[in-house]
């Protein structure tokens, strides 16, 4: 099924794209508005990319890193939350809702933290927008395309 | 029947207008007007921004005279943060000030002005401008190019750019200036001074006589603003504030005052406001025969308001022009007369200033902390008192900002010289193109 | 045939004319080549037709046009809009009608509140004077210029050479990348400071000695613009604010079309481990690209 919202994840290799993997192998549904790209750690995803897919169609975008010191090149998370910063006041000087952007923290052993966050951004962006979906767990909890 | 004449775009000036003249059945003039059309809103969105960095935003105000805005915004921050700059930071400063009123003249004298005089009010519209009067005089005009972009070259030496500089800081100047600049600036000095001389002179040959003729449209009787020193001798950087009136009797303030003393209104055509004398006690009126509180600042203002020039070739000239004209003058076209001699004077002065040893000091800036105060820069522009005006908050962010540019004071006498102009040479509604720039010239002599 | 040329100048401050005078002896030369149908400053060739009634003013037809100034004004946007059509080869000159400029700040409140402000203490804002647009506009978000020479004010030798590009039907040379690549302060690559400071004192230099042994005015902690601003201004030699010791500001706009400078500085503070909240006034660092919505009404201290 499709969705008329466009959500997209930066996912860091090295956690939540591996707890999406989790995710897919148990069967847990996510909402189709959520689109990943994988990136190589939270910290590379300059904020430009952000205000870019925003200003392409983008309702919402996410950026999913490992937690505080759990970060495979260090010190990549810490960057992230830096730039997240400057991203929220950017967004604000731009006219944008703050609730369209997120950083959140996943370990790679935690799918359903990350689908939660996925379904709590999708449930703000419908509010947002004014827009009525049905929920896809409701039909049966299968993920499907 | 009646209509209206409009001249739009004004050109050969610096910035944007238009003149409408309203004329009756007759084709007599029944009213002109000269309407600024531009308003970029400085005083407005320079609120919140953190004081130091006022100095090159408002430099913006105008690309031609972008060193006046600078200066007076540095020096009305200086008095936010209370604080005060080194002798070499106020010396290079006025360096710059003095300097820059070069080039601004050369530009206006002879591309701007000249043509009128040296090639005729009526000759061919694509011939009476800069391009006519190089076509007639090519050495002249390299002559003219050379010697003003070598003044703006002195200024980007100095100031890092030659429009809109950045090099005027609150608490002084952003870097000392080394002996061999000096020396450098010095023998450029040299050539500027030759120049103004000979440019004073050419002028006097070619252009002056036409000014001084008995009776030249744009005839208007006011008062005058400017800046003396405690001498009562021409500056134009800060000093005190003179205002005199149109018998010649002045009252001296300090800048802080100034409210005491001037008001702006506003019209509903313009978006330039009007300031007038509001210490006269008599109000504001345009009627072109009993004008009242208009007072004018600019080259003729500035010379007739101080008691002498400190500098010696100015000062003959200028005891040579009062003999002949009097004091206070108030013939409109006087105003390029006055704009030569205080090309000279700036000339001079720049050579004292090069002379001073203290300017080599390498302490330049005073460093300030932001703090919640008020401070009133004010130097003399080309265009006249330059008044910047601002009031900070604790952490040093403007407040409130109040700025009276140059020509802002002239727009009274602007609408009353050309409203003459027009009153004097459109008869039974007759107003073709050579007509139209005569009416020009009363209001070109302004430097607007 | 001469080529011709026509200028205007709309929300402007006249400086990149004086820079195209301030060309020197090669004004009188450039001049020669052509022949000047439309030039406010410098000759007397006046609109047929009224700004803003209409489809006015007439312009005359020209092979190059020069426009300066952003767009704020019906009358404005009149003029920018016979320029396009008069004028075959059109090139937006300077920041402010490539970016906004200085004058786009006020694009932070509306230019009704604006106007209204600045008239505030004197009586209502002119009810006859030109209709204002709700905000300040660069001129390609109008019409579509032909070629952009950013500056405030652009080198005299770049707008002579944009000219005699068209002029000769040439390309025009390449802009340099950022104000860095001609910038020789000593760079370390890493912050000197955790906070930001205020330019309220002088950096930290040896007047002796050259630009080459200043630490890098960014590292600094002055919040020099120069990686994210287009560079150029100094030609082949140093950036000409570094050169007299102050940082850049931007004037030049952003570093390539399209990007936004402030969130590329805080973004390279954020890197660095610089605190964002040392930063005063954040949004002023997009003074001069104020336009095509980098700056607009926002609720909020800054």
């Amino acid at each position: 099924m499709n969705s008329k919202l466009r959500i997209i994840a930066f996912c860091c290799n090295w956690c939540s794209y591996a707890a999406a993997d989790l995710a897919g192998i148990s069967r847990l549904a996510y909402p189709p508005s959520v689109r990943i790209i994988r990136v190589m750690c939270s910290g590379m995803v300059h904020p430009e990319m952000v205000v870019h897919a925003l200003g392409r169609g983008a309702h919402g975008v996410m950026i999913i890193g490992c937690h505080p010191g759990e970060c495979h090149y260090i010190r990549g998370n810490e960057i992230a939350l830096a730039r997240a910063e400057v991203l929220a006041e950017t967004l604000e000087d731009l006219g944008y809702e703050p609730e369209r952007f997120q950083l959140v923290w996943v370990s790679s052993a935690e799918p359903e933290r990350l689908v939660e966050a996925f379904r709590q951004m999708h449930d703000r962006l419908l509010r947002l927008f004014g827009l009525i979906e049905p929920d896809p767990a409701a039909a049966g909890g299968e993920a499907v395309p | 029947m009646p209509r209206t004449v409009t001249i739009e775009p004004v050109t050969r000036i610096e910035g944007h207008a238009r003149i409408r003249i309203r004329l009756d059945e007759s084709g007599a003039v029944d009213d002109a007007r000269v309407e600024i059309t531009s308003l970029r809103g400085f005083e407005q969105f320079v609120i919140g921004r953190p004081a130091e960095e006022l100095p090159r935003i408002v430099s913006r105000i105008c690309g031609v005279c972008p060193w006046m805005h600078h200066l007076a915004a540095a020096r009305a921050v200086d008095g936010c943060f209370a604080v005060e700059p080194p002798p070499a930071g106020r010396l290079l400063r006025e360096l710059c000030l003095v300097l820059a009123h070069i080039p601004d003249k050369l530009l206006h004298f002879f591309f701007l002005a000249a043509p009128d005089f040296v090639l005729g009010p009526d000759c061919d519209l694509r011939v009476r401008n800069i391009i006519g009067l190089a076509r007639q005089e090519p050495e002249l005009a390299a002559q003219v190019a050379r010697l003003r972009r070598l003044g703006q070259d002195m200024l980007a030496r100095l100031g890092g750019k030659a429009v809109h500089p950045v090099a005027a800081v609150v608490g002084g100047f952003s870097r000392p200036l080394g002996r061999d600049e000096r020396r450098q600036l010095q023998a450029d000095a040299a050539r500027l001074l030759d120049f103004a001389l000979f440019a004073l002179d050419f002028a006097r040959e070619r252009v002056l006589e036409q000014c001084a003729a008995a009776d030249q449209p744009g005839r208007v009787r006011t008062g005058f603003l400017g800046t003396v020193d405690e001498h009562g001798n021409l500056r134009l950087g800060s000093g005190r504030l003179r205002l005199m009136r149109p018998d010649g009797t002045s009252c001296d303030f300090a800048a802080t005052d100034y409210g005491l003393h001037l008001r702006e209104h506003s019209d509903p055509w313009s978006l330039a406001k009007t300031v007038y004398a509001d210490s006269w006690g008599e109000g504001l009126s345009l009627d072109p025969d009993a004008p009242r509180g208009v007072y004018r600042v600019n080259t003729l203002a500035r010379l007739n308001v101080c008691d002498r020039i400190a500098t010696p070739r100015a000062q003959a000239e200028l005891a040579a022009f009062r003999a002949r004209f009097g004091r206070p003058a108030q013939a409109t076209l006087l105003h390029h007369w006055a704009r030569m001699i205080e090309l000279v004077y700036a000339a001079e002065r720049v050579g004292e200033l090069l002379a001073d040893d203290r300017l080599l000091d390498r302490d330049v800036r005073t460093p300030a902390a932001p703090r919640a105060g008020r401070g009133v820069g004010h130097v003399e522009a080309p265009r006249g008192t330059l008044i910047h005006d601002y009031a900070t908050d604790e952490r040093g962010c403007i407040t409130r900002a109040n700025l009276i540019v140059g020509t802002t004071h002239n727009v009274a006498a602007m609408n009353l010289s050309v409203r003459d102009a027009a009153t004097r040479l459109i008869r039974d509604g007759a107003c073709d193109e050579a007509i139209q720039n005569r009416i020009e010239m009363a209001l070109r002599a302004y430097d607007p | 045939m001469k080529p011709r040329l026509a200028s205007e100048w709309l929300h402007s401050c006249a400086g990149c004319e004086i820079a195209l005078v301030d060309l020197g002896e090669g004004l009188l030369e450039l001049l020669a080549r052509v022949e000047i149908v439309h030039f406010p400053l410098l000759m007397d060739q006046k609109y047929a037709g009224r700004a803003g009634e209409g489809d006015g003013p007439e312009l005359p037809a020209a092979d190059l046009g020069l426009v300066s100034g952003g767009v704020a004004s019906e009358e404005q946007r009149a003029i920018l809009l016979a320029m396009r059509r008069s004028c075959r080869t059109l090139i937006a000159l300077g920041t402010c009608a490539t970016h906004g400029g200085i004058p786009a700040l006020a694009n932070e409140r509306s230019q009704a509140a604006v106007r209204a402000g600045v008239f505030a203490d004197c009586g209502p804002a002119p009810a006859e004077a030109p209709a204002c647009l709700e905000r300040v506009y660069a001129v390609d978000e109008v019409v579509r210029p032909d070629l952009c020479v950013p500056g405030c004010p652009p080198r005299p030798e770049a707008i002579a050479a944009a000219i005699l590009a068209v002029l000769d039907d040439e390309l025009p040379a390449t802009p340099a990348k950022s104000v860095c690549e001609t910038c020789p302060a000593r760079r370390e690559g890493r912050a000197a400071t955790r906070s930001a400071r205020r330019f309220l004192d002088n950096a930290e230099y040896d007047p002796d000695e050259d630009l080459t042994r200043m630490r890098c005015l960014l590292e600094q902690g002055l919040l020099c613009m120069g990686p994210v601003t287009a560079g150029g201004c100094g030609g082949s030699g140093p950036p000409l604010c570094v050169q007299v010791r102050v940082p850049c500001r931007g004037c030049y706009g952003p570093v390539r079309p399209g990007s936004n400078p402030l969130l590329d500085l805080m973004n390279g503070l954020a890197g660095q481990g610089v605190d964002r909240r040392s930063v005063v006034d954040r949004r002023s660092l997009l003074r001069f690209c104020g336009a095509h919505g980098l700056l607009r009404p926002v609720a909020g201290p800054r």
